[in-house]
């Protein structure tokens, strides 16, 4: 099918949501409508089997990447048509597809209870799936585009694969995000498991990337399971695992949750959102499970952009979001996210600052922002939070796809000690301006998007009573974050032109990179072997080596991120409070409900619960952030730009001498894989070959002995044993015959 | 022919092996071919005249006297669970058969002939109405595989063969037991519809409801012995991996697809029925044992060097999700039992199929000697990791709406949920069913889905991915050549035999420098179309069953739903003080018209279901 074929069929599609979509009413109660939602897996997963298709013919040209773009621009365009047309936006409405696991045991059910199960295919479509929805299929689409062109040198059935799985990834997450009911949500949860396994280890050949893979998708179904657990819970507490359903029946406590009775509500609900953290926790990266995103950066780099960075990761703050009456009535729940999240904020930024590979300070410093995101959802700021996972999809997008430009044309070199002044080299400007801007947005330089946002997480934890612990370390954590961030700009995008090739130098040529890089060991190995030919970087053996600069795809993309990373703040003024996130939220589960009346001193004007340091929190946090990520930027400036001469070195090399084991200790990300390993994996593993040895010895020596007795008996009597096959039908027989006989002989 | 559409069932396979055996051997595969295929066809005949909305109800009823006088009678007829394990059963003929074309190559015509004879006796077993036909083929189903075992393995099949056939024979001997003594409690009786000795499995059911807790405890016992053997549940496992691994593939695949399924059948079908009330006292121990196995299983897959060995251990872990469900005793745990096992078949059936292609071409099993096989075979690879994830219970597979339908059902049955004992649990809970397992049951099963991704992603971590590894000299020498370089575990007997032929090029193989290596294998390097043939069909019901379950769970929600009941009837009825007269014993047969119930049914569901906290109105009274 050519392209031309395929957008006539997309416009035949269109004028179906058309009819389709006028007819959805808006009742205050989930109605049916945003019919046009369901077009959103029904094109990515037709392009899924279009790339297999295009994969068995042996397509060797671009053919997949545009099919792609095209599906996933008609996915974008059937969810902005949804969200124009206000279906959900005011209030929910379900778009039934098909059943799926949907029984009921009628009359059988003697009980009465848990006679039936409805896990249907249909969406819930609300505000808060709308604002996912936006950034997922709209991101998809550009970096699909982009990865057009960073995938290219893979065309053929690599290139097939790799779009195959990228449709495969979006019809995951619409699944996750549009889900009516928890096992839907199930169903995307772990769908876009997959797909980041499969895209993971994309260069299948390399060891490290087979293995990052694999961690990844085993860390996330420790996860999974408490995901299980916490909808079984749901299940058995509210008979049924659709939210409108579940939502409903949690409203009951809520007023008694709000009002900090949490006595009078069953343990049962209280343990649901524990189970589902876990679950959430695993996705999104948090404690303890985080240590398979920054593995992920195996993958090719548009897809740590849109999985790793943008959409995927923040599944589990949807989750938490999407749950939220449920977490509202456990006491214990949101603090316990609001802790994780922080110090997952925390620790990720102290190992993000000492790492060499930018694409992996990149991972770090999204573990970073999910814990901020979590933190918001702690501290009842899920618009916070919602508007950081928004402004965060933009800017991380943004700042993966420009380091991803550098690794493309810099034949994978990511190291931030071989890299220098790419600002000045021909043809680098929109790379260099994007990431200017993504870093701006990350460090929470002011009025961009990403200082907005993180000023609504950082003010709101000083509000809330008991949380300015969290507003603490998150406000060092900025710091931090600045300071790291910007190192990476300063160090590679400023200074002195310099740069050296990445380990892909050879591999245009000969068969695709991963075949190359499994000769040379893995890309990032570089660890302490700075000083090895840097000075020299023009020269030595990269004499020959131009960077190939970007082309019209990953530039315009860049464009399109970045114009979007500057005006996503105009957002935050849209609307009267809290701007259109806050608008989203409200008009969907996610909303804080008001405090009964007793308590309404907690939301409204009155703001007297927290304070930071005897101001409004509200007022001062602004100044109060600028202030701390300007000194960040600052420290940067002045220990990795100011004064340096060469791209190996920089003012920070005298430093770490002085941090000794601590800057070590981070180097080796606080050596939480060692100690994970030493601590499960081997112990597992030993675990596992005691219970082969036992299998092998004991529980089948005891049937082999049993089985030597009669052997051994039976030497005596060997006659019998004819041998013979045959022979055992007959006996078995013979033995059927006696035994009717011998039923014959007692019935008469 | 309606009317004895099941017993041409059997008799079609049985026909056409003695037609084989009587014609040349070249016509053997294709008469084979020819059988199964239209036992399949008639296979899909016999659904399209069962009426589905009765699915609860045994239809397609035939009887043949044999011995009246002794009550014995070739009785057959079919519900919607035991129709699906048919159909499964006669899928699975002619991919076996396909799947043999190439593979074997010698006394192809007994080979041929006993697999028909297999398959005859395997659809006997699930279309028994009667109890001596039911156990002739529950026992006859070990001949031939103990001869497609015995003859067609690898190295070590004497030992493999002759280990299945005692092991699983001396359960079924105990069972046998067990049956029997129920058939003479019934006689004893003499129940109205019967005249002294009958095997009819209504009627014994009924007269089962008689049996005194104590001794249905016995029976339980006697019966479950011979069906856990076959499960099979920890700790009679062992001769499964062994069978497994040495079985051609061809017989692991109706090993891991078919007769599995008989143990869990079994249980389902005759010890439930026949002792419910000791089923509900003893599910912990058998929820216990089967997640020890899935626990131990799947550790125990994560460690193994052997693909094929992987796989079969997995089974052992699998088979515990699926008698899990059936011993949490409530609709969404016996629907997931139930789902599990053709889930099972169809995705484990495949997985033994395409490590048997990787071994036809390799003639190895050892993960070190493979590796990175999705550049040299992209199109294997690919079904690799689509079965792969429908064994770990990827949503939108098969396997998923199974496991998770059976740990749901686990994590439910629990009284503690509500007040207290059988039947009166708080409404509250709308989810909660009665009985003795609960959320740990779940949660410490659950486990084993972690487990799962573990020893499945390491199986395609080294097979599919990473760096391509073949043997070096593949090709060459004959079946007997495959087996050197097992895990070290293994027998010594064996270690010989493989040194002493894998002695000439070094048994380490993969440094091996000898001039075989041009002496490609006969099959092309990727799939060929019959091998892709063979596992399209099972992929499409994969995927069929994973995003549209609805259908199925509809063929088997009567059948599930009138077990549910015996068991929570019998549980209440043993919760009761003794004597207690408000609870009268269970009625199996004659379910209430369930064409009505299905109907509104189906009204209700778009309407959500699950009809929470409607308290329902006493079930025992209907």
């Amino acid at each position: 099918m050519t392209a031309t074929e395929l957008s006539t069929f997309t416009l035949t599609l269109a004028s179906l949501v058309q009819e389709s979509g006028h007819a959805a009413p808006a009742h205050s109660e989930p109605a049916a409508g945003g019919m046009a939602t369901l077009l959103v897996p029904v094109f990515t997963l037709l392009g899924t089997v279009l790339c297999g298709l295009f994969a068995a013919f042996k397509v060797k040209s671009k053919l997949p990447a545009w099919t792609t773009v095209l599906l996933l621009a008609a996915s974008f365009a059937a969810i902005v048509y949804t969200y124009a047309t206000g279906q959900g936006t005011t209030s929910p409405v379900i778009a039934h597809g098909f059943d799926w696991i949907s029984i009921t045991w009628g009359e059988f059910g003697s009980a009465g209870h848990g006679h039936g199960i409805a896990a249907n295919f249909s969406f819930y479509v609300d505000a808060l799936t709308l604002l996912w929805m936006l950034f997922v299929t709209g991101l998809g689409t550009l970096i699909a585009l982009y990865a057009s062109e960073y995938m290219s040198h893979d065309v053929g059935a690599g290139y097939c694969r790799f779009f195959a799985a990228f449709n495969l990834f979006v019809f995951s997450m619409s699944c996750l995000v549009m889900a009516d009911n928890f096992l839907l949500l199930y169903l995307g949860w772990e769908g876009v498991g997959l797909c980041s396994y499969l895209l993971i280890g994309y260069f299948y050949k390399k060891p490290s990337a087979v293995a990052a893979a694999k961690k990844a998708f085993i860390v996330n179904r420790i996860g999974d399971l408490g995901l299980a657990l916490g909808v079984f819970l749901i299940y058995v507490q509210f008979g049924s695992v659709e939210y409108k359903a579940v939502f409903a029946e949690a409203g009951r406590y809520i007023d008694a949750a709000r009002a900090g009775h949490f006595d009078q509500i069953p343990w049962q609900v209280q343990l649901i959102p524990l189970l589902l953290m876990v679950g959430a926790f695993g996705k999104s990266a948090q404690l303890p499970l985080y240590v398979w995103l920054p593995d992920a950066m195996e993958g090719p780099t548009p897809v740590s952009a849109l999985i790793h960075a943008a959409t995927m990761v923040t599944a589990g703050v949807y989750l938490v979001a999407r749950s939220y009456p449920l977490f509202l009535c456990s006491e214990t729940a949101l603090p316990v996210v609001a802790w994780v999240g922080t110090l997952t904020a925390l620790l990720a930024a102290t190992i993000g600052m000492a790492q060499f590979d930018i694409k992996r300070i990149m991972a770090y410093s999204t573990v970073s922002q999910l814990g901020y995101m979590f933190a918001g959802l702690g501290v009842l700021t899920s618009t916070g939070a919602a508007f950081h996972v928004l402004t965060h999809a933009f800017f991380k997008a943004l700042l993966f796809l420009c380091c991803g430009a550098v690794m493309h044309g810099f034949a994978g070199q990511l190291d931030l000690r071989k890299l220098s002044g790419v600002w000045k080299i021909p043809g680098w400007k929109v790379v260099s301006v994007g990431m200017l801007i993504g870093c701006a947005n990350l460090s929470g330089f002011p009025l961009t998007p990403g200082f907005f946002s993180k000023d609504m997480i950082l003010a709101e934890a000083f509000v809330t009573p008991g949380m300015a612990a969290i507003g603490w370390l998150l406000l060092l954590t900025a710091g931090l974050t600045a300071y790291y961030t910007f190192r990476v700009f300063f160090r590679v995008f400023v200074g002195p032109v310099e740069y050296e090739p990445g380990d892909e130098l050879h591999a245009h040529d000969d068969h695709g990179h991963d075949g190359h890089a499994e000769a040379h060991g893995t890309v990032h190995g570089h660890g302490d072997s700075h000083g090895h030919s840097a000075a020299t970087g023009n020269h030595g053996h990269a004499g020959h080596f131009h960077p190939h600069a970007p082309g019209w795809a990953i530039n315009t993309v860049l464009a399109i991120l970045a114009t979007l990373s500057i005006v996503a703040a105009g957002l935050y003024f849209m609307g009267d409070h809290g701007g259109w996130a806050a608008n989203m939220v409200h008009h969907s589960t996610a909303a804080l409900p008001p405090a009964p009346a007793d308590h309404a001193a907690e939301s409204g004007a009155g703001h007297a619960h927290g304070s930071f340091l005897g101001m409004d929190p509200h007022a001062v946090m602004y100044y109060v952030s600028a202030v701390v990520g300007f000194i960040g930027i600052g420290v940067a400036f002045w220990l990795h730009f100011a004064g340096r001469t060469t791209a190996a070195t920089s003012r920070a090399d005298a430093l770490v001498p002085k941090l000794g084991a601590v800057a070590r200790a981070a180097q080796h990300k606080w050596y939480v894989d060692e100690i994970y390993d030493f601590l499960l994996v081997k112990p597992l593993w030993v675990l596992s070959h005691i219970f082969h040895l036992i299998d092998a010895l004991l529980v089948d020596g005891l049937v082999d002995f049993a089985g030597w007795v009669p052997r051994t008996v039976g030497k005596v009597i060997r006659p019998a044993q004819s041998g013979l096959l045959h022979g055992y039908a007959i006996g078995m027989a013979g033995g059927l015959a006696v035994l009717l006989l011998i039923v014959l002989l007692a019935v008469t | 022919m309606a009317q004895s559409i099941l017993i041409l069932l059997i008799v079609v396979p049985l026909a056409f092996a003695a037609f084989l055996a009587w014609m040349p051997r070249k016509h053997a595969p294709a008469i084979a071919l020819m059988g199964t295929s239209l036992a399949a066809l008639l296979g899909v005949y016999t659904a399209l005249i069962f009426d589905w909305n009765l699915s609860g109800r045994f239809q397609l009823e035939n009887t043949v006297q044999w011995l009246p006088s002794l009550g014995v009678a070739l009785q057959v007829g079919v519900d919607g669970v035991s129709l699906l394990l048919v159909l499964l059963t006669l899928l699975l003929g002619p991919i076996c058969v396909l799947c043999s074309v190439t593979a074997i190559r010698e006394r192809i015509k007994t080979y041929y002939g006993w697999l028909l004879v297999l398959q005859a006796a395997m659809t006997g077993v699930f279309v028994a109405r009667d109890l001596i036909l039911f156990y002739v083929c529950f026992e006859f189903t070990l001949v031939p595989m103990f001869i497609l075992i015995s003859l067609y393995g690898s190295t070590n099949r004497r030992r493999a063969a002759i280990k299945f056939f005692l092991y699983t024979f001396t359960g079924s001997i105990i069972a046998l037991a067990g049956l029997v003594y129920v058939a003479w409690f019934a006689a004893g009786r003499a129940l109205p519809g019967s005249s002294g000795w009958t095997f009819d499995l209504d009627i014994l059911m009924r007269a089962a409801a008689e049996l005194p807790p104590s001794t249905q405890a016995w029976v339980l016992g006697a019966l479950l012995l011979g069906f856990a053997v076959k499960v099979p549940l920890f700790p009679l496992h062992t001769w499964l991996p062994l069978a497994h691994t040495e079985a051609p593939t061809a017989g692991s695949v109706i090993l891991a697809g078919v007769l599995l399924k008989l143990g869990t059948y079994g249980i389902f079908r005759l010890a439930i029925p026949f002792a419910p009330a000791a089923f509900a006292e003893y599910a912990p121990m058998l929820a216990g044992l089967s997640i020890v196995g899935i626990l131990y299983g799947g550790l125990i897959c994560w460690v193994q060097t052997d693909v094929k060995k992987l796989v079969a251990y997995s089974s052992v872990a699998h088979l515990g999700f699926c008698v899990l469900g059936m011993t949490a005793g409530n609709e969404i745990g016996l629907t997931g039992s139930v789902l599990y096992m053709i889930n099972h078949g169809l995705s484990t059936g495949a997985l033994f199929l395409l490590i048997g292609m990787i071994y036809e071409r390799y003639h190895t099993r050892d993960m070190a000697k493979l590796g990175g096989l999705a550049a040299r075979m992209p199109v294997w690879s690919t079904f690799m990791v689509f079965f792969v994830m429908a064994s770990v219970g990827l949503p939108g597979l098969n396997g998923f709406i199974s496991e998770v339908m059976c740990l749901l059902g686990a994590f439910q049955a629990s009284d503690n949920w509500g007040s207290g004992a059988w039947g009166s649990v708080a409404d509250a809970m709308p989810g909660a069913t009665p009985g003795l397992l609960g959320p740990w049951y779940a949660a410490i099963a659950g486990v084993g889905m972690i487990i799962a991704a573990m020893y499945l992603l390491q199986l395609t971590g080294k097979v599919v991915w990473g760096p391509l590894v073949e043997p070096t000299g593949h090709g060459h020498g004959g079946r007997d050549h495959g087996g050197h370089g097992l895990g070290g575990h293994d027998s010594a007997e064996h270690s010989t035999a493989a040194a002493s032929h894998a002695g000439g090029h070094g048994a380490g193989g993969a440094d091996a420098s000898h001039t075989a290596t041009s002496d490609k294998p006969h099959l092309p390097t990727d799939l060929t179309p019959r091998e892709i043939g063979i596992l399209v069909p099972l992929a499409v019901l994969c995927l069929a069953l994973g995003l549209y379950p609805k259908p199925v769970l509809y063929a088997i929600d009567g059948s599930v739903a009138q077990t549910a009941n015996l068991i929570r009837e019998a549980g209440a009825l043993k919760a009761r003080p003794a004597g207690s007269p408000q609870v009268e014993p269970a009625p199996v047969e004659g379910a209430p018209a369930e064409s009505d119930g299905k109907a509104s049914a189906m009204a209700e569901e778009a309407a959500g279901s699950v009809a929470a906290g409607d308290a329902v109105t006493g079930g025992p009274g209907r």
